[in-house]
């Protein structure tokens, strides 16, 4: 009996447990139960960040996704979540054709990650390190625009290519700021108008 | 093979980013709730990101010369932020169409059709 | 004494006692009894004797050829064929014409299972046809004046023609050359015909017996063109000796263009070479001879090889009601229901596949792949028509239609083995379903489904024994440890689909992926039947109130059809004695070698590679699965009833439609060819009645021919271009306006089959260098 590799057991809890969860999603039909069930779903995605050795993605993923992104989530769960729409039922038809669609791509999809075999784990041979660098000062670099880790690349072609995030970073901050100000701009209190909601609701087909 | 022994590969890594994706493809199928498609959204960008930082841990494979290094990670961490923003933006149109239609079924937006 | 005289003597023996059968009943039949009662006595008797004489027939050959611990390879100690003749009919030149036998393990195994389920289905029908001991009043057959018809029962000419049929059956699988199974081929048609149109006095009736006598001329047109292009090139009909040419002993058995053909192809240059030795025969054969080599490298004469092949083929196509000549099976219910037990089990629609099996080492694997595809194309089409069909019989009809397909498509990608395993194993269940079905119509008095329900409680020997054949069908099992026997010939067949996959990448798959949805569908609608008929309540509180258990004589065949539908696939406990390994001893010379196509590029994989654990490990969970996910599916809607399916009945009405009509084909037919036939025959009646009037008629008919196409002329070229231009834009908008539905679920659902088709596109192309490796 070998010495159990505490990396894949780890890595085998997360991944049963994220996707376990992502599909409680799926099942569940109500909003509130999803809304837990994926905050589990991704709290355990985080661990598995930190198993690839990803620490500051896993971090992030635990305060953006599982924090700020969640608790945006619940307070629209709570302020939509009334009688009827809690639970809203699918036909078994779209359901058949879903499944139909959604088994085709996993098939796809497993199929193509077992396709090639370096994939399929580190040699034996290979040397794995005890511990793992820490990343987040190497990312800070990197959108700095400077590669840490790719400081010794001798290709002068490659060499070119290899600048650094710093325009995509200053984009994005720039996107994220837009993108607040329209969402609270849309998402502020309103008078409700009600003369388009009795037409809309009037034309609606059963 | 016992999977408690034996190395985890790239290809794990994998099949649980692929299984999460299809769980968000068929959430957003078959839920008529808007914040149920929105979940499904999000499980899909995760499955996506799993994928990308699997893909820059040099560890988990035989080649390690061809792992996509530091780029996985940073990529990853521009769909989070990204991720974030259209969460709020996503959730912002969700409850305007709550107010001006009283309900969160998608199936009733369908104005726009041909 | 030897039994190389023996057995042959046995089983001409079984062979003959049917036919003595039918003539003493044609003679004395009337006499015997009350409405000639005592036939059916005689008739059960000869075909039980028959089928002790094969069961001892076997049991001897298996003592004279024991079974080898199933021999993997090209088996080196084959067991030669028992070939010979009885009796020469006459020789016309090089031609002669005899009644022969050629008896290997494939026809012994045959004689025993026709002869088994045959005299099930004797015993069976004692029971059911006894409403025509009496005089009948048929209210299906109105006369004119509206008044039900009254006739006297027939029930001494029913089993005068079960004796007929099972005399032809049991002659075309024992025949020794094409001749004689040419001639039991059409014998067996001609008792087709008699008997499904039984009721000849219902409209319904006669019409099916034309439709399946018609439809299976068509066939066996091509059969013809393919029997005259092996006598032609060959100069012989007998089985021994076209196997001995086409795979000579010299080659290993393998496959090559024999020595007729190459010369009929070559027909200039060999009269050349004998006009230049001027009547020197000898030397001209001399040099002949030493072209052969050269020619046949050049490949003369495949072609003709091919097209012996695919004639052939034509016929089966005909007779085992293989798309697209399958529109005659489903008719073929309207026959009284043991003879639609006897057709699609053990004596018709068998013959088609038999003569597949029996011809196999003439097919190149071009004729093969032909087989694998219509194959295909039956299983696919008839499973899904059997998913909408409401009238008992009929879901069993499509469900035989699509086994079939099963079987030509395993036949067809090299699986000898697994499509004649499955025609024994479907045979047994077919059967019992189909008696089954005779036992629930004779106490409902109705086919239709949706009319009965809740049956369990009032027939249960019945639903036990239908649950076993759906059981069976369906392929249930234990992967790795036990199943019934449909589960293990699925199973080969499926291994075998996974081997033709391996080797040939790329179109390979289709196959496989066919043959699996078939069977997730075969599980979905015999459990329909299943839930339909027996579960649940009742629909019909009449039909309900009225059932009752059939007589010990139905239901004892039906337990005994339902013990072998279990056990078909078993070795006898304790030996290696089984079907499994009596058909690879009767697997024929060379043909258990993967081979190659010289026109196409397709590799049908030899069968022993399919067995290899891996593949076979694999398969056998496949089909596993896909059968349980058949049964869920087919539970959820009709036996928990969670989902209805009204529901997605209404969510794809066209497809729907589509299949409920049977995919048309019977409309089509209808306008292609009887419409044109009719209008023809009527043709030819004007001109046969009027004599000169029809000149006179045909000017004025040509004047308005000229006229229409005048007319047409106009019209399209003058002022309807434009108007369909406009059309076609104003229909291409609309129905483009169809897909914005504004349904986001329905886009996501695009947009991932979209994703899948594409991944699978790319996959064609994907090799490491787009890995990066």
């Amino acid at each position: 009996m070998d010495a159990i590799n505490w990396h894949s057991f780890f890595f085998l809890m997360c991944a049963l447990v994220a996707c376990t969860f992502a599909i409680a999603v799926v099942i569940a039909s109500n909003i509130v139960r999803m809304a837990c069930y994926l905050v589990i779903s991704l709290a355990a995605v985080a661990g598995l960040f930190f198993l690839a050795g990803a620490d500051f993605l896993g971090a992030a993923q635990l305060m953006v996704y599982v924090g700020g992104t969640m608790v945006l989530l619940v307070f629209g769960v709570m302020l939509t979540a009334r009688g009827p729409f809690v639970s809203m039922k699918t036909g078994p038809a779209q359901w058949l054709v879903a499944l139909m669609a959604a088994g085709a791509l996993l098939f796809v999809l497993v199929q193509a990650s077992f396709s090639i075999p370096a994939w399929a784990g580190p040699l034996a041979s290979q040397p794995q390190p005890a511990t793992l660098p820490a990343t987040a000062e190497q990312l800070g670099y990197g959108l700095l625009g400077v590669r840490a880790d790719q400081l010794d690349q001798r290709d002068a072609v490659a060499r070119g290519g290899l600048s650094g995030y710093l325009l995509p970073f200053e984009i994005i901050s720039v996107h994220l700021v837009v993108v607040l100000v329209g969402a609270a701009y849309l998402a502020r209190a309103k008078r409700r108008v009600t003369k388009l909601s009795t037409n809309t609701a009037g034309s609606h087909k059963p | 093979m016992n999977p408690l022994v034996a190395p985890i590969g790239l290809s794990h890594y994998l099949v649980v980013g692929s299984i999460l994706f299809v769980c968000g493809v068929l959430c957003m199928a078959t839920k008529r709730n808007v914040l149920g498609v929105l979940m499904g959204i999000e499980l899909v960008l995760n499955g996506a990101n799993l994928n990308f930082i699997a893909f820059g841990s040099p560890m988990l494979r035989a080649d390690q010369s061809n792992s996509i290094g530091l780029d996985g990670q940073m990529i990853a961490l521009f769909v989070i932020v990204l991720a974030a923003a259209e969460a709020a933006v996503a959730l912002a149109i969700a409850l305007n169409y709550y107010h001006t239609h009283a309900t969160v079924d998608v199936d009733q937006a369908n104005e726009l059709k041909g | 004494m030897n039994p190389n005289s023996i057995i042959p003597t046995l089983l001409a023996t079984a062979w003959l006692l049917p036919l003595a059968s039918f003539v003493f009943i044609v003679f004395f039949g009337p006499r015997m009894g009350r409405h000639g009662q005592r036939a059916a006595t005689v008739a059960t008797a000869a075909i039980i004797a028959a089928c002790l004489l094969s069961f001892t027939a076997l049991g001897l050959w298996l003592f004279q050829h024991p079974l080898g611990h199933a021999a993997h390879g090209d088996h080196a100690a084959a067991v030669a064929p028992l070939a010979g003749d009885w009796y020469a009919l006459g020789s016309f030149g090089a031609l002669t014409i005899s009644v022969g036998y050629y008896i290997d393990a494939l026809t012994i195994a045959m004689f025993c299972m026709v002869t088994l389920v045959a005299s099930c289905i004797h015993v069976y029908s004692n029971g059911y046809m006894h409403g025509e001991l009496h005089d009948v009043i048929d209210a299906l057959a109105p006369l004119s004046n509206g008044e039900p018809m009254r006739r006297h029962g027939r029930f001494c000419r029913f089993f005068q023609c079960l004796s007929l049929f099972c005399f032809s059956m049991l002659g075309l699988v024992i025949a020794g050359n094409v001749a004689m199974v040419f001639v039991f081929w059409e014998l067996v048609g001609i008792c087709s015909y008699l008997l499904i149109g039984f009721w000849r006095e219902r409209k319904s009736a006669s019409n099916a017996a034309n439709k399946a006598f018609i439809t299976n001329r068509v066939g066996d047109f091509g059969m013809i063109i393919g029997l005259m292009a092996l006598w032609a090139s060959l100069g012989t009909f007998s089985f021994s000796e076209i196997f001995s040419q086409v795979r000579p002993a010299a080659t290993e058995h393998r496959l090559q263009v024999p020595d007729g053909m190459i010369k009929l192809a070559k027909q200039g240059e060999v009269a050349e070479i004998v006009k230049r030795h001027s009547g020197d025969l000898d030397a001209a054969q001399k040099e002949i001879a030493a072209q052969l080599p050269d020619w046949r490298a050049q490949g003369y004469g495949y072609g003709l090889l091919m097209l012996a092949g695919l004639g052939i083929f034509c016929g089966c196509i005909g007779k085992s009601a293989q798309f697209p000549l399958h529109v005659w099976l489903p008719d073929a219910m309207e026959g009284p229901t043991p003879v639609s037990a006897l057709i699609h089990a053990a004596t018709m629609v068998a013959a088609g596949v038999y003569l597949v099996g029996r011809f196999y080492p003439v097919f190149t694997p071009e004729v093969l792949l032909v087989i694998a595809t219509v194959g295909a194309i039956t299983l696919f089409m008839a499973a899904t028509i059997a998913l909408t069909a409401t009238d008992i019989k009929r879901v069993l009809a499509y469900s035989t239609v699509s086994q079939l397909g099963f079987m030509m498509l395993a036949l067809g990608i090299g699986g000898w083995i697994a499509g004649l395993f499955h025609l024994f194993t479907h045979a047994f269940f077919k059967s019992l379903l189909f008696l089954c079905s005779g036992s629930v119509i004779h106490a409902c008095g109705t086919n239709e489904m949706p009319q009965m329900g809740g049956l369990k409680r009032r027939m249960p020997i019945t639903a036990l024994t239908m649950l076993i054949g759906c059981l069976a069908i369906a392929g249930a099992g234990i992967p790795t440890v036990v199943g019934l026997s449909g589960f293990h010939s699925k199973d080969y067949i499926v291994a075998q689909d996974l081997s033709f996959w391996s080797h040939n990448p790329g179109f390979g798959g289709i196959f496989f992926f066919v043959a699996l949805i078939g069977a997730a569908m075969t599980a979905f609608y015999m459990f329909r039947l299943w839930y339909m008929t027996f579960a649940g309540n009742p629909r019909d509180g009449y039909v309900h109130h009225h059932a009752h258990e059939s007589p010990p004589s139905m239901t004892v065949p039906l337990l005994i059809l339902s013990l072998m539908a279990i056990v078909a696939a078993w070795n006898i406990p304790f030996t290696s004695i089984g079907l499994d390994g009596l058909l690879h001893q009767a697997q024929p010379l060379g043909t258990a070698q993967t081979v190659t196509g010289q026109l196409v590029n397709v590799t049908m994989p030899a069968e022993h590679l399919a067995h290899a654990h891996e593949n076979s490990l694999k398969a056998e969970w496949m089909a596993f699965a896909v059968a349980l996910t058949g049964f869920i599916l087919s539970t959820l809607f009709y036996g928990a009833r969670k989902w209805n399916p009204d529901e997605v009945r209404r969510a794809f009405s066209p497809i729907y439609k589509f299949l409920l009509h049977k995919w048309w084909f019977d409309e089509l037919y209808r306008k292609v060819f009887v419409q044109p036939a009719l209008r023809v025959s009527d043709w030819v009646a004007a001109i046969d009645k009027k004599g000169l009037d029809v000149i006179a008629d045909g000017l004025a008919r040509l004047v308005e021919w000229t006229s229409r196409i005048d007319d047409w002329i106009d019209r399209v070229f003058v002022d309807d271009i434009i108007n369909r231009l406009a059309r076609w834009t104003y229909s291409l908008g609309i129905s483009l306006r169809v897909l914005q539905t504004g349904n986001i679920r329905q886009y996501v659902i695009w947009i991932t089959v979209g994703t899948v088709a594409l991944f699978v596109l790319m996959s064609m192309y994907w090799d490491y260098a787009i890995a990066g490796i």
